[in-house]
């Protein structure tokens, strides 16, 4: 434990110095295709992820918003190279500043990253082994990168379980004996197992009771400023982003449609999809209910497999013109690192949250 | 229908739902009160865990096999003014058959597994129809058509051949409201209907429901974990904890002068959407206790801030009522023989 610790620090203090961009993504392309007949001949694309790029700084928070089907988890898999993307570049870079492109590496030759990268994943109950004990789970990373054995072996897993909030006693339970929210702990402590630097949370809170939520968002907070993580939040509940993220990027059928600080994408937001977004979620203050223009998004998300004309969004977008139709936005950036797919941002007037 | 606003509609009282299993007896629902007034939406929030579903399959006796009504009345208050015990009935008897979905029907969280996937959406909305009206094929089909359209499914004559796996979230959602409201039932408990469903989705959907109930005169029960849309749909609230009602009251009562400490704590809990304060979110702290080691006393108290060591963890709180409308189930606002007369309404002790 004590050697864990120091290794990480070390590793901060280096880190600290660079605080500088750990993850680009350059037009990542993400997409399947749908194949028919005896001889799966290609009829077509989904285009899960498409033309994706945004930047995570050493440290930081991204938030990854959408709803349902829009890529956002596809797009953390690509991340993590359990998909193959498509296209684009995955630069990672790594603690002696040298950068790779993730997405051109395979098999051997990911195995580093893979102990830098590490997931948690929406479903504490099915991503947890249910035959494997909590020392079996959360040492199995140690094990398999030959970190550690033996009685050190279990010395640094009861010393993951208690960074996380459980107690060393639990090691030879099995996941079932454990809450909801336990359980969430203890994929966070398989994540840690490996000293990552980047955390990718899949929908990390979604299952779990609000009172858990809280309990986990907390300790991932805590987490974050002791071992200096850097975390790509994937999520589709908006008051969490608010609370954790420092900077947000919205999708929209496998596209990034908005992408900016927290204070930007919730004060001022430049893109009708992401106001819709935030209109959409409820308040809990039975006082605002029927104040103001709720905006109600019509219709279905765009299948992404037959994509509408020109902007993605013109059929459910309320200030759509004909311009839209036709034409596809090209993010781009309008000010202070905000950056979006609209071929109106600056003439619209968007309404964001107001501060309670 | 007779102008009788505010009258009781669907009242529980005592209701003890406990589950017999081979590694004990699970007491899922422990002595819950709540009542329904007509054309209201109650809400009844909770924990996972807390005996909020089973409360309303209770109520359906819909209960899976383990599940037995132990004690306590489920009153329904039919159009004749007829009061009917719904926890004395037989689950497979006529008169139950009778109510469910006729009188109250149900809309479940998950639509993928509770409309069939082998049988067409008509199929199954026809058949529900068929079974309370007296009506031919034709009639139940018009009938189902309306209710697609009046759900707000586009080209329903077409639809109404589709197959569940054929439709989106959203469509599968208004599916189900479409079958429950077919037969015009009085009261809709809807359980989870929008937890599922993407925040756009869910507003959608919330809007509907609330339009309906406006236009069919109906009275929700509506059961969620999510207190904003507690705050955007109920008119009363209950609050769950442990196969108990810990507090109810109206909406605006419960969410800005919260009695019960779990109800505050819970509201503090929630990460608040514009919130200027970006402190640290305050968890309750502990979790929820296993069902087969419910805490003697207050079942709270473990977790309770407010915990009074040999009071909470010795006497079971009664319900207190506060207000016409309110009521809480903690020792702070009585309860403790010695001070029971006095101190029924005041906050020390």
């Amino acid at each position: 434990m004590a050697s864990q610790s120091t290794a990480r620090q070390a590793s901060n203090t280096t880190g600290a110095v660079k605080a500088e961009k750990l993850l680009e993504l350059k037009n990542l392309k993400m997409h399947f295709p749908i194949t028919k007949g005896l001889l799966h001949k290609l009829v077509g694309r989904v285009k899960a992820v498409d033309d994706v790029s945004f930047t995570i700084q050493e440290g930081d928070t991204l938030a990854l918003v959408g709803e349902s089907g829009c890529g956002k988890s596809t797009l953390g898999r690509s991340i993590m190279r359990i998909l193959d993307p498509t296209a684009g570049m995955i630069n990672y870079t790594e603690e002696n500043n040298t950068v790779v492109d993730l997405a051109s590496l395979d098999g051997k030759s990911l195995r580093p990253y893979r102990q830098a990268i590490r997931m948690i994943f929406q479903d504490p109950q099915s991503s947890l082994n249910p035959r494997m004990t909590v020392f079996q789970i959360v040492g199995e990373p140690l094990k398999r990168y030959n970190i550690a054995s033996g009685s050190e072996l279990e010395d640094r897993v009861a010393g993951l379980l208690k960074n996380v909030g459980l107690r060393p006693e639990y090691l030879r339970r099995y996941p079932h004996a454990f809450s909801g929210g336990e359980r969430q702990r203890i994929g966070i402590a398989r994540a840690l197992a490996l000293n990552p630097r980047l955390i990718i949370a899949d929908e990390a809170v979604s299952s779990l009771d609000v009172s858990v939520q809280a309990q986990i968002l907390n300790l991932m907070q805590d987490l974050q400023a002791q071992y200096h993580l850097t975390y790509l939040f994937i999520t589709h509940d908006l008051s969490v982003v608010d609370y954790l993220s420092d900077r947000v990027a919205v999708m929209y059928v496998g596209k990034l449609v908005e992408l900016g600080t927290r204070a930007q994408i919730f004060t001022q937001p430049k893109h009708p999809y992401t106001e819709a977004l935030l209109s959409a979620v409820p308040k809990p203050d039975p006082r605002l209910r029927n104040t103001g223009a709720r905006i109600r998004l019509t219709g279905e998300i765009a299948d992404p497999a037959s994509p509408p004309t020109g902007c993605y969004f013109h059929p459910r977008c309320s200030y759509s013109q004909d311009r839209c139709k036709v034409e596809e936005p090209v993010a781009r950036d309008i000010g202070d690192g905000q950056r979006v797919a609209c071929h109106f941002a600056e003439e619209l007037q968007l309404k964001g949250v107001e501060e309670i | 229908m007779i102008d009788k606003k505010d009258e009781i509609i669907l009242e529980v009282k005592g209701l003890q739902t406990h589950f017999f299993t081979d590694e004990g007896v699970v007491k899922a629902v422990d002595g819950t009160d709540l009542q329904i007034r007509r054309g209201r939406t109650l809400c009844i929030v909770g924990e996972s865990g807390c005996g909020k579903s089973i409360t309303a399959r209770s109520i359906l006796q819909i209960l899976d096999k383990a599940g037995k009504i132990v004690a306590g009345e489920i009153l329904l208050r039919r159009d004749s003014d007829e009061v009917l015990d719904l926890a004395a009935l037989k689950h497979n008897s006529k008169a139950m058959q009778s109510i469910r979905g006729k009188e109250i029907a149900l809309i479940f969280q998950e639509p993928m597994s509770s409309l069939s996937p082998v049988h067409t959406i008509g199929n199954q909305i026809i058949e529900a129809i068929q079974l309370h009206f007296d009506v031919d094929k034709k009639g139940a089909e018009t009938r189902a058509i309306d209710m697609l359209k009046r759900v707000g499914i586009p080209k329903a004559e077409t639809r109404l051949g589709s197959y569940v796996f054929e439709l989106s979230g959203g469509m599968r959602q208004r599916v189900m409201i479409a079958m429950a409201l077919s037969c015009q039932p009085r009261i809709l408990i809807a359980d989870e209907p929008t937890t599922a469903l993407d925040v756009t989705t869910q507003a959608i959907i919330l809007d509907l429901i609330k339009e309906l109930q406006k236009d069919m005169d109906m009275t929700i029960m509506f059961i969620t974990h999510d207190l904003g849309v507690v705050a955007e749909i109920a008119d009363d609230v209950v609050v769950m904890y442990l196969g108990k009602v810990v507090e109810s009251g109206d909406v605006n009562t419960i969410f800005h002068n919260p009695q019960h400490p779990y109800t505050r704590e819970l509201l503090q809990s929630i990460p608040k959407l514009g919130s200027s304060d970006r402190g640290r979110l305050q968890p309750i702290q502990g979790m929820v206790p296993h069902p087969f080691a419910r805490p003697k006393g207050c079942s709270f108290h473990p977790r309770c801030k407010s915990f009074m060591p040999g009071v909470c963890d010795q006497i079971e709180p009664p319900a207190v009522t506060l207000s016409e409308d309110s009521s809480v189930r903690c020792l702070l606002y009585g309860g403790v023989e010695r001070d029971q007369e006095t101190n029924l309404s005041s906050k020390e002790v």
